[in-house]
């Protein structure tokens, strides 16, 4: 009967996930918090075990994290009735422009940000790292494209006696042109698509190992609509210009040249 | 008898850097409606250059080429594409046909460019494979038949704009005996239903079913009659 009236009276407290798992601890586990080691301490109830967030400045940080109630906390560091910062949440942007117009005309020493600009500061890094992968992704895409268009324009050549048969079979150049460009086209969509797919299942094989690896739910790699658009286009204008000028070079070459006459 | 093909004092040189390869040195040929013709010779002296002017494929130096009474020398490339295209069939030594398309869809290549409408085609691809003894095999890309059959879907190719004019270069080059016997007998039979056949060939079966045989040694005619044997 006591241990349960204790058990009620108790503060909850929330830890994230890899404290939990480093300390055993589960949901209804009573434990002991202090401001220092040795030190007494309250007894508090494990109320929620919380996970990390998709962001990816949780990524380095490898202290463990406890939400506890702010009176109490106060209590057990000493730090008396003072905050450094503090959360105001409004219901619309309206409100929230009118909110931190007041606080800052009315609260000295307080400075009040939107939530949006402080993301866009503490951001930043990441910024200049996604700025620099997508450098990276240029530098390769071009340098593959460029590769693309060589291996387009051999194999579109390999086929130069194919060409000089259909020529002296009486198909026009418009219509070997057009059967050229058109096969190039589709082997760069069908070349894209199993690119994309290939991208696909890496993306989901990078998270997995890094989600795992950092107990994140940060997504590491991803193929948006934006990209496989892009892979598809950029692939698609290559592969009509290789069978264009390769086709073009073919249909201007007599037959007989073309069959080594 | 209607003359098909009429050369006159056909000339065909090949330009070096300070010389030139006389190929023909003033040919005249003419062959009529029906006939089967072989042109033989050495290598080298110019029977597939020959070839390649009564296909309207190139033009002469000098001299000229009527096929069904047109000059075909003085025709531009479009005109001449389409010439070859509705008059002239052509089989090559090597087939050539496209890997990626059946028996069938080879066939109707040519028609298709000619602009016979589909329901057509179908119907005279099957007639033409039925001809060449390949009507169970109209949906065998050519890597999946043999050297003889894909010869075979070669002439059917050739006959799909029911040319005038079947000109063929070695077509049995690349076969063994008994497939070379098989496309022979079909171009016996192309001509007795009334086909013009003109081949060139070192095959010395091939020549002598032939009806009429050209001997050509350094750019000229030097014998043109019946075969021998």
């Amino acid at each position: 009967m006591v241990a349960l009236l204790l058990a009620l009276q108790l503060r909850t407290i929330t830890i994230d996930q890899r404290l939990a798992t480093d300390a055993h601890l589960r949901v209804g586990d009573t434990a002991v918090i202090s401001a220092t080691t040795g030190t007494d301490g309250d007894s508090v109830t494990i109320a929620a075990i919380v996970g990390r967030r998709a962001d990816p400045s949780e990524i380095a940080r490898s202290e463990y994290r406890v939400h506890l109630h702010l009176d109490q906390f106060q209590r057990l560091i000493g730090y008396g009735d003072r905050v450094d910062r503090f959360a105001v949440s409004t219901r619309g942007d309206a409100a929230a422009d009118s909110a931190v117009r007041a606080i800052n005309a009315a609260a000295f020493g307080f400075r009040a940000y939107r939530s949006h600009e402080i993301a866009v500061e503490t951001s930043e890094t990441f910024a200049v790292v996604s700025r620099f992968h997508r450098a990276i992704g240029v530098i390769t895409i071009v340098a593959s494209a460029v590769f693309l268009l060589c291996i387009l324009l051999l194999k579109v050549d390999e086929r130069r006696r194919d060409v000089a048969a259909l020529r002296l079979l009486g198909i026009s150049r418009r219509s070997v042109m057009l059967s050229v460009v058109l096969e190039a086209a589709l082997v760069s969509v069908i070349g894209s698509g199993v690119g994309v797919g290939i991208g696909w299942v890496t993306s989901l094989a990078v998270n997995w190992h890094y989600q795992a690896r950092y107990q994140t739910p940060l997504r590491f790699a991803l193929v948006t609509g934006d990209i496989v658009l892009f892979a598809v286009s950029l692939s698609l204008v290559l592969g009509i210009v290789a069978g264009a000028l390769a086709a073009r070079r073919l249909v201007r070459t007599h037959p007989l040249v073309l069959l080594g006459r | 008898m209607t003359v098909l093909v009429r050369a006159r004092d056909v000339r065909r040189d090949y330009p070096l850097e300070r010389d030139a390869v006389h190929a023909l040195r003033g040919v005249s040929l003419e062959i009529v409606k029906g006939e089967y013709l072989a042109i033989v010779g050495p290598s080298g002296c110019g029977k597939s250059s020959l070839l390649n002017l009564l296909g309207a494929i190139d033009a002469p130096t000098s001299g000229t080429v009527e096929i069904e009474g047109r000059n075909v020398g003085t025709l531009g490339d479009r005109e001449v594409t389409e010439f070859r295209l509705k008059h002239i069939g052509f089989v090559f030594q090597r087939f050539y046909l496209l890997p990626i398309l059946t028996a069938r869809e080879n066939v109707e290549l040519p028609m298709a460019e000619a602009g016979v409408p589909p329901a057509e085609r179908r119907r005279r691809s099957a007639e033409l494979l039925r001809y060449v003894d390949l009507g169970d095999r109209a949906r065998h890309r050519p890597s999946q038949l043999s050297g003889g059959e894909q010869q075979r879907v070669a002439i059917a190719r050739a006959l799909a704009n029911r040319p005038s004019l079947l000109l063929a270069d070695e077509p049995t080059g690349e076969l063994d005996a008994r497939t070379g016997q098989e496309i022979i007998s079909l171009f016996g039979r192309l001509n007795d239903d009334g086909t013009t056949v003109v081949v060139v060939t070192h095959d010395e079966s091939l020549a002598r079913a032939a009806r009429r045989v050209v001997h050509m040694r350094d750019g000229e005619i030097v014998q043109d009659g019946v075969p021998h044997g």
